[in-house]
């Protein structure tokens, strides 16, 4: 591939850049901190794919790409970069959870039973255009019930293992910088399965939902059921010098199993993300249930729906295109008018 | 350098977990009454930075991680103790407080006052935790076979 240098577009840029800006105007922090507030679905999926967890830099990404979501995630991982790393906490896990929604679509008496927490699954999609007319939407408030709800919840595949449905997973004793890390490591096939679970938390949910679409749709082997699916919270446990363990806080997580018949046995497939995404997590879990033994190049295959899915990387891949590629295309111009004078070369003149 | 002290009502590990989750503002009044009780106080670090979230995967028990978050975290030393804050976020200044809450406790300073503050934060935390769950409780599904 070749490139030219071209001048003559710095004040083009410039302005084009003021033209981007200027229809959003002034950003303040009221702004940020409104946005936040009023879309936490939307700084949740920045977040996830941003791999960067605080709902007022995603916020502020947001307010200042007008919402545009491939330039806010690169904000925030160009910011990242910015910033040392202080620890490693130590891995959440899932009867730790402090779980808000917890579904089953494969067993409807699981241990701890089913909570369906905040979801429209069940709504009538009505948009509310009274709005529009300066009639204010006002929800109904919940009802809350006289006990709470349990915050951790058991694991509804421990228990099939315990019934004999599946073999129990041994618990990875890698801890600290010893776990695979593809921010500092390059993404190799076949890929550690610490690597493929990092790089579906950090992909581009639309990617992941297009591919794992193909797969549950059947171009994948396995059909998945929802084993279990969580939105929860997870604490972040890091070590004070003295050596005290303790939480340095709550970040939201989304979880969920996929589950498929194998044999005598059932199989799972598996993922997480930051914030609530259950739409990726759901996706992402059926590529990891029908990931192995995939065919080269389909859509169930790691290597092909992980570099395809890393939105940075493809995104950035895509708009590449838009840049000035004028050398390969006139070389390519050069080559047909050099093919037609070829072929006209060979074709005789009709006699006079 | 004498050991640290710990409050007899909230361990090390829980007093630092309440106050990383604390009310950031209360948390920074509080502290400011502390600082005059404290003496001279080196402040090694006090900063921005990303903890690394692992997760454990269900499936094969593999741990990966999940993301990065955001944090604060400062470091101090005073009367030969070294304390510590971190909390999720980008406030410095509550990452100080907390930090300066530790100082008293290990240093044997207003442990009353902390222990009062951390009461008062701990009660706050477990009424949300308790009001949350409710609500969560209410969308629990009574499953009926029909």
């Amino acid at each position: 591939m070749a490139y030219v240098a071209t001048r003559g577009g710095e004040r083009a840029i410039e302005q084009s850049q003021r033209l981007f800006r200027e229809e959003m105007g002034t950003i303040t922090a009221a702004r940020v901190a409104e946005i936040r507030r009023a879309m936490p679905y939307l700084i949740d999926r920045v977040m996830g794919e941003a791999s960067l967890y605080d709902e007022d830099l995603a916020a502020l990404a947001l307010a200042q790409t007008g919402g545009e979501l491939y330039e806010a995630v690169l904000l925030l991982r160009s910011w990242r970069t910015t910033q040392p790393r202080l620890a490693v906490a130590e891995p959440v896990t899932q009867d730790g959870l402090f779980t808000h929604r917890r579904i089953s679509a494969a067993f409807k008496d699981i241990p701890g039973g089913q909570v369906l927490g905040p979801t429209l699954d069940y709504a009538h999609r009505i948009l509310a255009t009274e709005v529009l007319s300066d009639q204010d939407y006002r929800p109904e408030p919940v009802e809350p019930a006289a006990r709470p709800s349990p915050a951790q919840q058991p694991s509804v595949a421990a228990w099939q293992a315990e019934n004999d449905l599946l073999t129990a997973a041994e618990p990875d004793k890698t801890a600290g910088n010893d776990i695979p890390d593809i921010t500092r490591e390059p993404l190799l096939f076949p890929s550690k399965r610490a690597h493929t679970l990092q790089s579906l938390a950090r992909a581009e949910t639309g990617g992941v939902l297009a591919l794992g679409y193909a797969a549950q749709r059947g171009y994948g082997q396995a059909h998945p059921t929802v084993n279990e699916l969580r939105l929860a919270e997870g604490e972040v446990m890091v070590k004070h010098p003295r050596g005290t363990t303790f939480s340095a806080g709550r970040v939201k997580i989304s979880q969920a199993e996929v589950v498929n018949k194998k044999g005598t046995q059932l199989e799972l497939g598996f993922a997480a993300t930051l914030g609530w995404n259950e739409v990726k997590v759901i996706a992402a879990a059926t590529l990891d249930l029908n990931s192995e033994g995939a065919p080269k190049g389909s859509a169930t295959e790691e290597e092909f729906f992980l570099y395809h899915t890393e939105g940075v990387e493809s995104s950035g891949f895509c708009i590449h295109f838009k840049l000035p590629h004028y050398v390969t295309f006139q070389s390519s111009l050069d080559a047909m008018r050099d093919a037609k004078k070829k072929k006209a070369a060979k074709i005789p003149e009709p006699a006079e | 350098m004498p050991a640290p002290q710990t409050l007899a009502d909230h361990p090390h590990d829980a007093m630092l977990s309440i106050l990383a989750r604390a009310d950031g503002e209360r948390l920074k009044s509080f502290a400011e009454t502390l600082i005059p009780l404290l003496g001279d106080i080196d402040v090694l670090e006090n900063r921005t930075g990303l903890v690394m979230l692992p997760m454990r995967d269900t499936a094969q028990g593999t741990n990966f991680h999940l993301g990065e978050v955001l944090v604060s975290e400062a470091r101090i030393v005073a009367n030969g103790q070294e304390a510590y804050g971190m909390r999720r976020g980008r406030d410095l200044e509550a990452a100080m407080a907390m930090a300066l809450v530790d100082l008293a406790v290990a240093s044997g300073i207003a442990l009353g006052g902390c222990t009062d503050f951390l009461d008062q934060e701990a009660a706050a935390q477990d009424a949300a935790d308790t009001d949350c769950l409710r609500r969560v409780e209410a969308t629990r599904v009574e499953m009926e076979t029909f």
